[in-house]
Protein backbone atom coordinates (compact mmCIF):
# COMPACT_ATOMS: atom_id res chain seq x y z
CA UNK A 1 0.00 0.00 0.00
CA UNK A 2 1.16 3.43 -0.74
CA UNK A 3 -0.29 4.97 2.37
CA UNK A 4 2.64 6.08 4.43
CA UNK A 5 4.06 3.41 6.71
CA UNK A 6 3.74 5.30 9.97
CA UNK A 7 -0.03 4.96 9.55
CA UNK A 8 -0.76 8.60 10.14
CA UNK A 9 -3.04 8.96 7.13
CA UNK A 10 -6.32 7.12 7.19
CA UNK A 11 -7.84 8.47 4.00
CA UNK A 12 -6.02 10.01 1.09
CA UNK A 13 -8.02 11.51 -1.78
CA UNK A 14 -6.24 13.01 -4.78
CA UNK A 15 -7.81 14.81 -7.76
CA UNK A 16 -10.92 12.73 -7.36
CA UNK A 17 -13.52 13.03 -10.07
CA UNK A 18 -16.74 11.05 -10.41
CA UNK A 19 -18.66 11.25 -13.63
CA UNK A 20 -22.19 10.04 -14.18
CA UNK A 21 -23.18 9.11 -17.67
CA UNK A 22 -26.51 10.60 -18.63
CA UNK A 23 -27.08 8.10 -21.39
CA UNK A 24 -27.03 5.19 -19.00
CA UNK A 25 -28.89 6.75 -16.15
CA UNK A 26 -31.54 8.84 -17.83
CA UNK A 27 -34.31 6.29 -17.29
CA UNK A 28 -33.41 5.79 -13.69
CA UNK A 29 -34.00 8.18 -10.86
CA UNK A 30 -30.38 8.74 -9.98
CA UNK A 31 -30.84 12.12 -8.50
CA UNK A 32 -33.40 14.58 -9.72
CA UNK A 33 -31.12 17.54 -9.21
CA UNK A 34 -28.28 15.92 -11.09
CA UNK A 35 -30.50 15.10 -14.03
CA UNK A 36 -31.96 18.60 -14.09
CA UNK A 37 -28.57 20.16 -14.24
CA UNK A 38 -27.40 17.79 -16.91
CA UNK A 39 -30.38 18.53 -19.12
CA UNK A 40 -29.83 22.23 -18.86
CA UNK A 41 -26.29 21.85 -20.08
CA UNK A 42 -27.34 19.42 -22.75
CA UNK A 43 -24.40 17.18 -21.97
CA UNK A 44 -24.19 13.44 -21.92
CA UNK A 45 -22.26 13.25 -18.69
CA UNK A 46 -22.15 15.02 -15.41
CA UNK A 47 -19.32 15.43 -12.95
CA UNK A 48 -20.74 14.83 -9.49
CA UNK A 49 -17.28 15.47 -8.07
CA UNK A 50 -14.24 17.05 -9.68
CA UNK A 51 -10.75 17.87 -8.51
CA UNK A 52 -11.37 16.86 -4.92
CA UNK A 53 -8.24 16.34 -2.85
CA UNK A 54 -7.95 15.96 0.90
CA UNK A 55 -6.52 13.70 3.56
CA UNK A 56 -7.91 12.50 6.83
CA UNK A 57 -5.33 11.65 9.45
CA UNK A 58 -5.71 9.00 12.09
CA UNK A 59 -7.64 10.38 15.01
CA UNK A 60 -9.26 13.04 12.91
CA UNK A 61 -12.94 13.51 12.41
CA UNK A 62 -14.02 15.27 9.25
CA UNK A 63 -17.47 16.74 8.76
CA UNK A 64 -18.69 17.28 5.23
CA UNK A 65 -21.45 19.79 4.66
CA UNK A 66 -23.03 21.37 1.66
CA UNK A 67 -26.35 21.92 -0.08
CA UNK A 68 -28.38 19.06 -1.55
CA UNK A 69 -26.86 17.59 -4.68
CA UNK A 70 -23.42 18.95 -3.91
CA UNK A 71 -21.83 15.50 -4.17
CA UNK A 72 -21.53 14.69 -0.49
CA UNK A 73 -23.14 11.30 -0.71
CA UNK A 74 -21.21 10.45 -3.85
CA UNK A 75 -18.02 11.26 -1.99
CA UNK A 76 -18.98 8.91 0.84
CA UNK A 77 -19.83 6.20 -1.66
CA UNK A 78 -16.36 6.54 -3.15
CA UNK A 79 -14.76 6.38 0.31
CA UNK A 80 -16.74 3.24 1.07
CA UNK A 81 -15.54 1.64 -2.17
CA UNK A 82 -19.03 1.50 -3.65
CA UNK A 83 -18.25 3.81 -6.54
CA UNK A 84 -14.90 3.80 -8.31
CA UNK A 85 -13.42 7.14 -9.32
CA UNK A 86 -13.61 8.34 -12.91
CA UNK A 87 -10.32 10.15 -12.37
CA UNK A 88 -7.82 10.47 -9.57
CA UNK A 89 -7.68 8.01 -6.71
CA UNK A 90 -8.74 7.26 -3.19
CA UNK A 91 -6.67 5.38 -0.63
CA UNK A 92 -8.23 4.07 2.53
CA UNK A 93 -6.12 2.48 5.24
CA UNK A 94 -8.19 0.34 7.55
CA UNK A 95 -11.48 -1.46 7.85
CA UNK A 96 -14.22 0.88 6.65
CA UNK A 97 -17.73 0.71 7.95
CA UNK A 98 -20.17 2.79 6.03
CA UNK A 99 -23.42 3.59 7.73
CA UNK A 100 -24.80 5.09 4.59
CA UNK A 101 -28.24 3.70 5.04
CA UNK A 102 -29.55 1.17 7.49
CA UNK A 103 -31.00 -2.14 6.53
CA UNK A 104 -28.18 -3.63 4.53
CA UNK A 105 -28.91 -7.06 3.12
CA UNK A 106 -32.40 -7.22 4.50
CA UNK A 107 -34.49 -10.02 3.14
CA UNK A 108 -38.21 -9.96 3.84
CA UNK A 109 -38.68 -13.72 4.03
CA UNK A 110 -35.84 -14.42 6.41
CA UNK A 111 -35.89 -14.23 10.19
CA UNK A 112 -34.09 -11.50 12.10
CA UNK A 113 -31.27 -13.86 13.02
CA UNK A 114 -30.80 -15.00 9.44
CA UNK A 115 -30.80 -11.39 8.32
CA UNK A 116 -28.01 -10.61 10.75
CA UNK A 117 -25.96 -13.47 9.31
CA UNK A 118 -26.71 -12.40 5.74
CA UNK A 119 -25.82 -8.79 6.43
CA UNK A 120 -22.58 -9.87 8.09
CA UNK A 121 -21.69 -11.93 5.03
CA UNK A 122 -22.46 -9.02 2.73
CA UNK A 123 -20.28 -6.73 4.81
CA UNK A 124 -17.50 -9.29 4.55
CA UNK A 125 -17.35 -9.95 8.27
CA UNK A 126 -15.79 -13.16 9.43
CA UNK A 127 -18.33 -15.88 10.11
CA UNK A 128 -17.01 -16.57 13.61
CA UNK A 129 -17.16 -12.90 14.48
CA UNK A 130 -20.77 -12.67 13.37
CA UNK A 131 -21.74 -15.69 15.47
CA UNK A 132 -19.88 -14.14 18.39
CA UNK A 133 -21.66 -10.82 18.00
CA UNK A 134 -25.05 -12.34 17.29
CA UNK A 135 -26.40 -12.42 20.87
CA UNK A 136 -25.25 -8.85 21.41
CA UNK A 137 -26.95 -7.63 18.25
CA UNK A 138 -30.13 -9.50 19.11
CA UNK A 139 -30.35 -8.03 22.59
CA UNK A 140 -29.44 -4.56 21.39
CA UNK A 141 -32.15 -4.60 18.72
CA UNK A 142 -34.55 -5.57 21.50
CA UNK A 143 -37.00 -7.44 19.30
CA UNK A 144 -38.09 -10.13 21.73
CA UNK A 145 -39.58 -13.21 20.07
CA UNK A 146 -39.77 -11.39 16.75
CA UNK A 147 -36.11 -12.17 16.16
CA UNK A 148 -37.14 -15.59 14.82
CA UNK A 149 -40.06 -14.28 12.77
CA UNK A 150 -39.71 -13.29 9.11
CA UNK A 151 -38.73 -9.68 8.59
CA UNK A 152 -41.96 -8.88 6.74
CA UNK A 153 -43.81 -9.09 10.06
CA UNK A 154 -41.68 -6.30 11.56
CA UNK A 155 -42.80 -2.75 12.12
CA UNK A 156 -40.68 -0.03 10.58
CA UNK A 157 -39.30 0.88 14.00
CA UNK A 158 -38.23 -2.70 14.62
CA UNK A 159 -36.57 -2.77 11.24
CA UNK A 160 -34.70 0.42 12.00
CA UNK A 161 -33.52 -0.97 15.34
CA UNK A 162 -32.30 -4.20 13.76
CA UNK A 163 -30.60 -2.28 10.96
CA UNK A 164 -28.84 0.01 13.37
CA UNK A 165 -27.78 -2.88 15.60
CA UNK A 166 -26.26 -4.73 12.64
CA UNK A 167 -24.58 -1.70 11.14
CA UNK A 168 -22.91 -0.67 14.37
CA UNK A 169 -22.07 -4.13 15.70
CA UNK A 170 -18.46 -4.02 14.60
CA UNK A 171 -16.12 -1.22 15.53
CA UNK A 172 -14.51 -0.03 12.31
CA UNK A 173 -11.15 1.67 11.92
CA UNK A 174 -12.74 4.24 9.68
CA UNK A 175 -16.32 5.22 10.23
CA UNK A 176 -18.34 6.77 7.45
CA UNK A 177 -21.65 8.26 8.51
CA UNK A 178 -24.44 9.71 6.42
CA UNK A 179 -27.39 11.05 8.37
CA UNK A 180 -28.38 7.87 10.11
CA UNK A 181 -29.88 9.21 13.26
CA UNK A 182 -33.30 10.04 11.90
CA UNK A 183 -34.76 6.58 12.56
CA UNK A 184 -36.70 4.92 15.31
CA UNK A 185 -38.63 6.34 18.22
CA UNK A 186 -37.28 8.84 20.72
CA UNK A 187 -36.05 6.20 23.17
CA UNK A 188 -34.13 4.40 20.46
CA UNK A 189 -32.74 7.64 19.10
CA UNK A 190 -31.14 8.35 22.44
CA UNK A 191 -29.80 4.82 22.60
CA UNK A 192 -28.46 4.99 19.06
CA UNK A 193 -26.85 8.34 19.64
CA UNK A 194 -25.02 6.85 22.60
CA UNK A 195 -23.78 3.97 20.49
CA UNK A 196 -22.67 6.31 17.73
CA UNK A 197 -20.79 8.29 20.34
CA UNK A 198 -18.97 5.10 21.34
CA UNK A 199 -18.10 4.32 17.74
CA UNK A 200 -16.87 7.84 17.21
CA UNK A 201 -14.61 7.44 20.24
CA UNK A 202 -13.22 4.12 19.07
CA UNK A 203 -12.81 4.81 15.38
CA UNK A 204 -9.41 5.89 14.17
CA UNK A 205 -10.95 8.27 11.68
CA UNK A 206 -14.43 9.52 10.95
CA UNK A 207 -16.05 11.08 7.94
CA UNK A 208 -19.48 12.45 8.61
CA UNK A 209 -22.04 13.90 6.25
CA UNK A 210 -24.87 15.72 7.90
CA UNK A 211 -27.23 18.64 7.70
CA UNK A 212 -27.13 18.85 11.46
CA UNK A 213 -24.60 21.59 12.12
CA UNK A 214 -24.61 20.69 15.81
CA UNK A 215 -23.05 17.35 14.97
CA UNK A 216 -20.33 18.99 12.95
CA UNK A 217 -19.28 21.37 15.69
CA UNK A 218 -19.71 18.76 18.41
CA UNK A 219 -18.01 15.72 16.90
CA UNK A 220 -15.70 16.99 14.18
CA UNK A 221 -12.33 18.63 14.54
CA UNK A 222 -12.28 19.61 10.87
CA UNK A 223 -14.95 20.41 8.34
CA UNK A 224 -15.27 20.75 4.61
CA UNK A 225 -17.87 22.57 2.54
CA UNK A 226 -18.72 21.07 -0.84
CA UNK A 227 -20.74 22.79 -3.51
CA UNK A 228 -21.37 21.52 -7.04
CA UNK A 229 -18.76 18.81 -6.71
CA UNK A 230 -15.92 21.06 -5.59
CA UNK A 231 -14.43 21.80 -2.22
CA UNK A 232 -15.31 25.40 -1.38
CA UNK A 233 -13.60 25.74 1.95
CA UNK A 234 -11.90 23.50 4.46
CA UNK A 235 -10.98 24.33 8.01
CA UNK A 236 -12.22 24.46 11.56
CA UNK A 237 -15.85 23.33 12.00
CA UNK A 238 -17.01 26.71 13.29
CA UNK A 239 -15.57 28.65 10.35
CA UNK A 240 -16.87 26.25 7.75
CA UNK A 241 -20.34 26.07 9.29
CA UNK A 242 -20.46 29.87 9.41
CA UNK A 243 -19.36 30.08 5.78
CA UNK A 244 -21.96 27.50 4.77
CA UNK A 245 -24.76 29.31 6.55
CA UNK A 246 -23.74 32.61 5.07
CA UNK A 247 -23.61 31.18 1.56
CA UNK A 248 -26.92 29.40 1.83
CA UNK A 249 -28.57 32.50 3.20
CA UNK A 250 -27.19 34.44 0.24
CA UNK A 251 -28.43 31.76 -2.16
CA UNK A 252 -31.90 31.91 -0.67
CA UNK A 253 -31.98 35.66 -1.08
CA UNK A 254 -30.84 35.42 -4.67
CA UNK A 255 -33.50 32.84 -5.39
CA UNK A 256 -36.16 34.95 -3.77
CA UNK A 257 -34.96 37.96 -5.69
CA UNK A 258 -35.10 36.00 -8.90
CA UNK A 259 -38.64 34.98 -8.03
CA UNK A 260 -37.80 31.34 -8.12
CA UNK A 261 -39.29 28.98 -5.64
CA UNK A 262 -36.37 27.81 -3.63
CA UNK A 263 -36.29 24.31 -5.05
CA UNK A 264 -32.73 23.51 -4.20
CA UNK A 265 -32.97 25.25 -0.90
CA UNK A 266 -30.46 23.79 1.51
CA UNK A 267 -32.19 22.58 4.61
CA UNK A 268 -31.71 24.93 7.51
CA UNK A 269 -29.34 23.89 10.22
CA UNK A 270 -31.25 21.59 12.50
CA UNK A 271 -31.26 21.98 16.22
CA UNK A 272 -29.27 19.27 17.91
CA UNK A 273 -31.42 16.74 19.57
CA UNK B 1 3.44 13.50 2.92
CA UNK B 2 1.41 15.30 0.33
CA UNK B 3 4.49 15.82 -1.81
CA UNK B 4 5.30 12.18 -1.41
CA UNK B 5 1.87 11.24 -2.68
CA UNK B 6 2.12 13.58 -5.59
CA UNK B 7 5.54 12.24 -6.41
CA UNK B 8 4.32 8.69 -6.44
CA UNK B 9 1.25 9.37 -8.44
CA UNK B 10 2.56 7.99 -11.70
CA UNK B 11 3.51 4.55 -10.40
CA UNK B 12 0.15 4.58 -8.64
CA UNK B 13 -1.58 4.97 -11.94
CA UNK B 14 -0.40 1.53 -12.90
CA UNK B 15 -1.45 -0.05 -9.66
CA UNK B 16 -5.13 -0.68 -10.02
CA UNK B 17 -7.77 -0.73 -7.32
CA UNK B 18 -7.63 -4.40 -7.91
CA UNK B 19 -3.97 -4.64 -7.08
CA UNK B 20 -4.56 -2.53 -4.03
CA UNK B 21 -7.19 -4.87 -2.74
CA UNK B 22 -5.19 -7.94 -3.56
CA UNK B 23 -1.98 -6.63 -2.14
CA UNK B 24 -3.58 -6.54 1.28
CA UNK B 25 -5.00 -10.05 1.13
CA UNK B 26 -2.46 -11.59 3.50
CA UNK B 27 -3.21 -8.85 6.00
CA UNK B 28 -6.88 -9.78 6.31
CA UNK B 29 -7.80 -9.38 9.92
CA UNK B 30 -9.59 -11.90 12.03
CA UNK B 31 -12.78 -9.93 11.83
CA UNK B 32 -13.02 -9.66 8.12
CA UNK B 33 -13.09 -12.13 5.27
CA UNK B 34 -12.12 -9.47 2.82
CA UNK B 35 -9.11 -7.17 2.60
CA UNK B 36 -9.55 -4.08 4.71
CA UNK B 37 -7.48 -1.30 3.25
CA UNK B 38 -7.98 -0.49 -0.37
CA UNK B 39 -7.02 1.84 -3.13
CA UNK B 40 -9.57 2.90 -5.66
CA UNK B 41 -8.67 4.71 -8.84
CA UNK B 42 -9.89 5.25 -12.36
CA UNK B 43 -7.41 2.78 -13.80
CA UNK B 44 -8.97 -0.50 -14.90
CA UNK B 45 -6.90 -3.66 -15.10
CA UNK B 46 -6.66 -5.79 -18.23
CA UNK B 47 -8.96 -8.70 -19.13
CA UNK B 48 -6.87 -11.46 -17.56
CA UNK B 49 -6.38 -9.54 -14.33
CA UNK B 50 -10.12 -8.88 -14.19
CA UNK B 51 -10.98 -12.54 -14.66
CA UNK B 52 -8.45 -13.55 -12.03
CA UNK B 53 -9.86 -10.96 -9.65
CA UNK B 54 -13.40 -12.13 -10.34
CA UNK B 55 -12.49 -15.71 -9.48
CA UNK B 56 -10.50 -14.83 -6.37
CA UNK B 57 -13.08 -12.48 -4.88
CA UNK B 58 -15.81 -15.03 -5.52
CA UNK B 59 -13.82 -17.71 -3.76
CA UNK B 60 -13.23 -15.45 -0.79
CA UNK B 61 -16.98 -14.85 -0.54
CA UNK B 62 -18.03 -18.50 -0.58
CA UNK B 63 -19.97 -18.07 2.61
CA UNK B 64 -21.98 -15.17 1.27
CA UNK B 65 -22.96 -17.26 -1.75
CA UNK B 66 -23.93 -20.10 0.58
CA UNK B 67 -26.12 -17.76 2.64
CA UNK B 68 -27.75 -16.34 -0.47
CA UNK B 69 -28.50 -19.81 -1.76
CA UNK B 70 -29.92 -20.87 1.58
CA UNK B 71 -32.06 -17.74 1.71
CA UNK B 72 -33.33 -18.44 -1.78
CA UNK B 73 -34.17 -22.04 -0.92
CA UNK B 74 -35.95 -21.00 2.26
CA UNK B 75 -38.00 -18.55 0.28
CA UNK B 76 -39.08 -20.94 -2.44
CA UNK B 77 -40.37 -23.26 0.24
CA UNK B 78 -41.95 -20.57 2.37
CA UNK B 79 -45.62 -19.66 2.14
CA UNK B 80 -46.60 -22.85 0.36
CA UNK B 81 -48.48 -25.72 1.90
CA UNK B 82 -46.22 -28.40 0.51
CA UNK B 83 -43.07 -26.36 1.06
CA UNK B 84 -40.01 -28.01 -0.36
CA UNK B 85 -42.02 -30.93 -1.68
CA UNK B 86 -42.67 -28.66 -4.65
CA UNK B 87 -39.10 -29.11 -5.79
CA UNK B 88 -39.90 -32.77 -6.32
CA UNK B 89 -43.45 -32.39 -7.62
CA UNK B 90 -42.75 -29.47 -9.96
CA UNK B 91 -40.74 -31.27 -12.66
CA UNK B 92 -43.12 -34.24 -12.47
CA UNK B 93 -46.12 -32.02 -13.18
CA UNK B 94 -44.30 -30.34 -16.03
CA UNK B 95 -43.46 -33.73 -17.46
CA UNK B 96 -47.12 -34.70 -17.13
CA UNK B 97 -48.22 -31.65 -19.14
CA UNK B 98 -45.83 -32.36 -22.00
CA UNK B 99 -46.63 -36.04 -21.93
CA UNK B 100 -50.37 -35.33 -22.20
CA UNK B 101 -49.90 -32.73 -24.91
CA UNK B 102 -47.23 -34.29 -27.08
CA UNK B 103 -47.46 -37.93 -26.15
CA UNK B 104 -51.22 -38.41 -25.85
CA UNK B 105 -53.09 -35.62 -27.66
CA UNK B 106 -50.71 -35.09 -30.56
CA UNK B 107 -49.84 -38.78 -30.32
CA UNK B 108 -46.20 -38.13 -31.15
CA UNK B 109 -44.83 -40.16 -28.28
CA UNK B 110 -46.02 -43.44 -29.71
CA UNK B 111 -42.85 -43.91 -31.72
CA UNK B 112 -40.76 -43.33 -28.60
CA UNK B 113 -41.02 -46.03 -25.96
CA UNK B 114 -41.18 -44.84 -22.33
CA UNK B 115 -41.84 -41.31 -23.56
CA UNK B 116 -42.35 -39.83 -20.02
CA UNK B 117 -38.81 -40.77 -19.03
CA UNK B 118 -37.56 -39.63 -22.43
CA UNK B 119 -38.79 -36.08 -21.83
CA UNK B 120 -38.13 -36.09 -18.10
CA UNK B 121 -34.42 -36.54 -18.81
CA UNK B 122 -34.57 -33.20 -20.65
CA UNK B 123 -37.03 -31.30 -18.44
CA UNK B 124 -34.88 -31.64 -15.31
CA UNK B 125 -31.71 -30.00 -16.67
CA UNK B 126 -33.75 -27.43 -18.58
CA UNK B 127 -35.57 -26.27 -15.44
CA UNK B 128 -32.20 -25.69 -13.84
CA UNK B 129 -30.93 -23.75 -16.85
CA UNK B 130 -34.12 -21.73 -17.04
CA UNK B 131 -33.96 -20.70 -13.37
CA UNK B 132 -30.28 -19.78 -13.66
CA UNK B 133 -31.01 -17.40 -16.53
CA UNK B 134 -34.28 -16.00 -15.14
CA UNK B 135 -32.95 -15.50 -11.61
CA UNK B 136 -29.64 -14.33 -13.02
CA UNK B 137 -31.38 -11.57 -14.96
CA UNK B 138 -32.91 -10.28 -11.72
CA UNK B 139 -29.94 -11.06 -9.49
CA UNK B 140 -28.15 -7.73 -9.76
CA UNK B 141 -31.05 -5.34 -10.34
CA UNK B 142 -33.02 -6.71 -7.40
CA UNK B 143 -30.16 -5.85 -5.03
CA UNK B 144 -30.10 -2.23 -6.15
CA UNK B 145 -30.34 -0.83 -2.61
CA UNK B 146 -27.55 -2.98 -1.31
CA UNK B 147 -25.22 -2.21 -4.19
CA UNK B 148 -25.54 1.50 -3.44
CA UNK B 149 -24.89 0.99 0.26
CA UNK B 150 -21.93 -1.31 0.69
CA UNK B 151 -19.07 -2.66 -1.30
CA UNK B 152 -19.14 -6.34 -2.15
CA UNK B 153 -18.23 -8.30 -5.26
CA UNK B 154 -21.39 -8.27 -7.32
CA UNK B 155 -20.40 -11.52 -9.04
CA UNK B 156 -21.76 -13.42 -6.05
CA UNK B 157 -25.31 -12.46 -7.06
CA UNK B 158 -25.61 -14.32 -10.40
CA UNK B 159 -23.46 -17.10 -8.96
CA UNK B 160 -25.88 -17.60 -6.11
CA UNK B 161 -28.71 -17.85 -8.64
CA UNK B 162 -26.75 -20.52 -10.47
CA UNK B 163 -25.99 -22.41 -7.27
CA UNK B 164 -29.58 -22.55 -6.06
CA UNK B 165 -30.35 -24.03 -9.47
CA UNK B 166 -28.02 -26.93 -8.70
CA UNK B 167 -29.78 -27.65 -5.45
CA UNK B 168 -33.10 -27.76 -7.26
CA UNK B 169 -31.55 -30.05 -9.85
CA UNK B 170 -30.24 -32.31 -7.11
CA UNK B 171 -33.72 -32.54 -5.62
CA UNK B 172 -34.96 -33.41 -9.09
CA UNK B 173 -32.95 -36.60 -8.82
CA UNK B 174 -35.54 -37.87 -6.35
CA UNK B 175 -38.45 -38.02 -8.82
CA UNK B 176 -36.07 -39.17 -11.55
CA UNK B 177 -34.88 -42.18 -9.62
CA UNK B 178 -38.38 -42.85 -8.34
CA UNK B 179 -39.64 -42.85 -11.92
CA UNK B 180 -36.89 -45.22 -13.06
CA UNK B 181 -37.16 -47.61 -10.12
CA UNK B 182 -40.94 -47.76 -9.95
CA UNK B 183 -42.00 -47.49 -13.59
CA UNK B 184 -39.02 -48.28 -15.78
CA UNK B 185 -36.73 -50.55 -13.73
CA UNK B 186 -35.26 -51.99 -16.93
CA UNK B 187 -33.76 -48.54 -17.66
CA UNK B 188 -31.65 -48.60 -14.50
CA UNK B 189 -27.96 -48.62 -15.36
CA UNK B 190 -24.59 -47.66 -13.95
CA UNK B 191 -24.39 -44.87 -16.54
CA UNK B 192 -26.73 -42.85 -14.32
CA UNK B 193 -23.70 -42.20 -12.14
CA UNK B 194 -22.38 -39.96 -14.92
CA UNK B 195 -25.16 -37.40 -14.43
CA UNK B 196 -22.90 -35.22 -12.22
CA UNK B 197 -20.25 -35.08 -14.95
CA UNK B 198 -22.73 -33.71 -17.47
CA UNK B 199 -24.14 -31.43 -14.77
CA UNK B 200 -20.70 -29.87 -14.27
CA UNK B 201 -20.52 -29.02 -17.98
CA UNK B 202 -24.00 -27.54 -17.81
CA UNK B 203 -23.05 -25.62 -14.67
CA UNK B 204 -20.16 -23.90 -16.43
CA UNK B 205 -22.30 -23.16 -19.49
CA UNK B 206 -25.31 -21.79 -17.63
CA UNK B 207 -23.27 -19.85 -15.08
CA UNK B 208 -21.46 -18.06 -17.88
CA UNK B 209 -24.70 -17.06 -19.55
CA UNK B 210 -26.30 -16.17 -16.21
CA UNK B 211 -23.48 -13.78 -15.36
CA UNK B 212 -23.74 -12.14 -18.77
CA UNK B 213 -27.52 -11.72 -18.54
CA UNK B 214 -27.32 -10.33 -15.00
CA UNK B 215 -24.93 -7.58 -16.12
CA UNK B 216 -26.82 -6.72 -19.30
CA UNK B 217 -30.11 -6.43 -17.45
CA UNK B 218 -28.68 -3.57 -15.41
CA UNK B 219 -28.38 -1.43 -18.52
CA UNK B 220 -31.26 -2.76 -20.56
CA UNK B 221 -34.15 -3.94 -18.47
CA UNK B 222 -35.73 -5.51 -21.55
CA UNK B 223 -33.20 -8.33 -21.28
CA UNK B 224 -35.24 -9.90 -18.52
CA UNK B 225 -38.41 -9.98 -20.63
CA UNK B 226 -36.58 -10.93 -23.77
CA UNK B 227 -34.76 -13.81 -22.13
CA UNK B 228 -38.06 -15.35 -21.03
CA UNK B 229 -39.21 -15.62 -24.63
CA UNK B 230 -35.83 -16.63 -25.95
CA UNK B 231 -35.70 -19.40 -23.39
CA UNK B 232 -39.02 -20.75 -24.59
CA UNK B 233 -37.86 -20.69 -28.22
CA UNK B 234 -34.64 -22.33 -27.22
CA UNK B 235 -36.40 -25.13 -25.38
CA UNK B 236 -38.74 -25.99 -28.23
CA UNK B 237 -35.94 -25.67 -30.77
CA UNK B 238 -33.77 -28.14 -28.88
CA UNK B 239 -34.25 -31.89 -28.87
CA UNK B 240 -36.07 -31.97 -25.53
CA UNK B 241 -39.54 -33.20 -26.45
CA UNK B 242 -38.31 -35.01 -29.54
CA UNK B 243 -35.20 -36.94 -30.43
CA UNK B 244 -32.37 -36.24 -32.82
CA UNK B 245 -33.94 -38.66 -35.32
CA UNK B 246 -36.74 -36.13 -35.86
CA UNK B 247 -34.16 -33.42 -36.36
CA UNK B 248 -32.28 -35.47 -38.92
CA UNK B 249 -35.48 -35.98 -40.92
CA UNK B 250 -36.17 -32.23 -41.02
CA UNK B 251 -32.56 -31.29 -41.59
CA UNK B 252 -32.62 -33.26 -44.82
CA UNK B 253 -35.28 -30.89 -46.14
CA UNK B 254 -34.10 -27.60 -44.64
CA UNK B 255 -30.42 -26.96 -44.31
CA UNK B 256 -30.94 -24.15 -41.78
CA UNK B 257 -32.46 -26.55 -39.30
CA UNK B 258 -29.47 -28.82 -39.56
CA UNK B 259 -27.08 -25.92 -38.94
CA UNK B 260 -29.04 -24.68 -35.94
CA UNK B 261 -29.14 -28.05 -34.24
CA UNK B 262 -25.46 -28.60 -34.96
CA UNK B 263 -24.51 -25.29 -33.34
CA UNK B 264 -27.02 -25.48 -30.48
CA UNK B 265 -25.17 -26.54 -27.30
CA UNK B 266 -28.39 -27.90 -25.90
CA UNK B 267 -28.51 -30.54 -28.63
CA UNK B 268 -25.43 -32.08 -27.10
CA UNK B 269 -26.32 -31.47 -23.47
CA UNK B 270 -29.78 -33.02 -23.89
CA UNK B 271 -28.30 -35.91 -25.83
CA UNK B 272 -25.74 -36.56 -23.13
CA UNK B 273 -28.33 -36.60 -20.36
CA UNK B 274 -30.56 -38.81 -22.45
CA UNK B 275 -27.72 -41.21 -23.19
CA UNK B 276 -27.00 -41.88 -19.55
CA UNK B 277 -30.58 -41.66 -18.22
CA UNK B 278 -32.76 -43.09 -20.99
CA UNK B 279 -30.56 -45.17 -23.25
CA UNK B 280 -28.22 -46.36 -20.53
CA UNK B 281 -25.12 -45.83 -22.64
CA UNK B 282 -22.00 -43.69 -22.70
CA UNK B 283 -22.49 -40.08 -23.74
CA UNK B 284 -20.72 -38.73 -26.79
CA UNK B 285 -17.53 -37.75 -25.05
CA UNK B 286 -16.07 -35.67 -27.86
CA UNK B 287 -19.21 -33.52 -28.15
CA UNK B 288 -19.32 -33.08 -24.38
CA UNK B 289 -15.67 -32.06 -24.33
CA UNK B 290 -16.28 -29.43 -27.01
CA UNK B 291 -19.25 -28.05 -25.09
CA UNK B 292 -17.14 -27.97 -21.92
CA UNK B 293 -14.43 -26.02 -23.74
CA UNK B 294 -16.86 -23.55 -25.28
CA UNK B 295 -18.57 -23.11 -21.92
CA UNK B 296 -15.29 -22.28 -20.21
CA UNK B 297 -14.59 -19.62 -22.83
CA UNK B 298 -18.10 -18.21 -22.38
CA UNK B 299 -17.65 -18.19 -18.60
CA UNK B 300 -14.31 -16.39 -18.79
CA UNK B 301 -15.68 -13.86 -21.26
CA UNK B 302 -18.74 -13.28 -19.08
CA UNK B 303 -16.67 -12.71 -15.96
CA UNK B 304 -14.57 -10.24 -17.91
CA UNK B 305 -17.63 -8.36 -19.22
CA UNK B 306 -19.20 -8.37 -15.78
CA UNK B 307 -16.09 -7.03 -14.08
CA UNK B 308 -15.71 -4.39 -16.77
CA UNK B 309 -19.14 -2.89 -16.14
CA UNK B 310 -19.34 -3.68 -12.41
CA UNK B 311 -17.98 -0.26 -11.30
CA UNK B 312 -20.88 1.49 -13.00
CA UNK B 313 -23.60 -0.60 -11.32
CA UNK B 314 -23.87 1.69 -8.31
CA UNK B 315 -24.28 4.68 -10.62
CA UNK B 316 -26.68 3.21 -13.14
CA UNK B 317 -29.03 1.35 -10.81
Amino acid sequence: MSIDPDGATAINVRDLGVRYSLRLTKKQTVKASVVRRMKRQGETSFWALRGVSFTVKQGESLGIIGPNGAGKSTLLQVLAGIITPSEGFVEVDGHVSSLLTLGVGFDQELSGTDNIRLAGAFMGLDHKLVEEKLPGIVSYADLGDFIDAPLKTYSSGMRARLGFAIATAVEPDILILDEVLSTGDAAFRTKSKERLGELVEEAKAIVLVTHDMGWVTEYCNRAMLIEKGHIVVEGSPEDVVAEHQERSARRREEQLAAGVFAQAKPPPARVTR
Amino acid sequence: MAADDAGRMVPHARASPVDGRRATLPAVTARSEVPTSFRSSSVRPGPLALIRLGVSETLSRRRLIAYLVRADLKKTGADTLLGNVWWVVDPLLQMLVYWLLVGVILNRGASTPDYPLFIFAAILPWKWFESTIKDGAQAVVSQERLIKQIYFPKLVLPLAASMSGIVNFAFGMVPLFALILLVYPERLSAWLLLIPVIAVVQLVFSTGLGILVSAMNVFYRDIGNLSRHLLRFWFYLSPALYGVDQVDKLAGKHEVIGIWFTLNPWTYIFNSYRDVIYYGRAPEWSALAVIAGVSLVILAASIWCFKRVEPTFAKVL
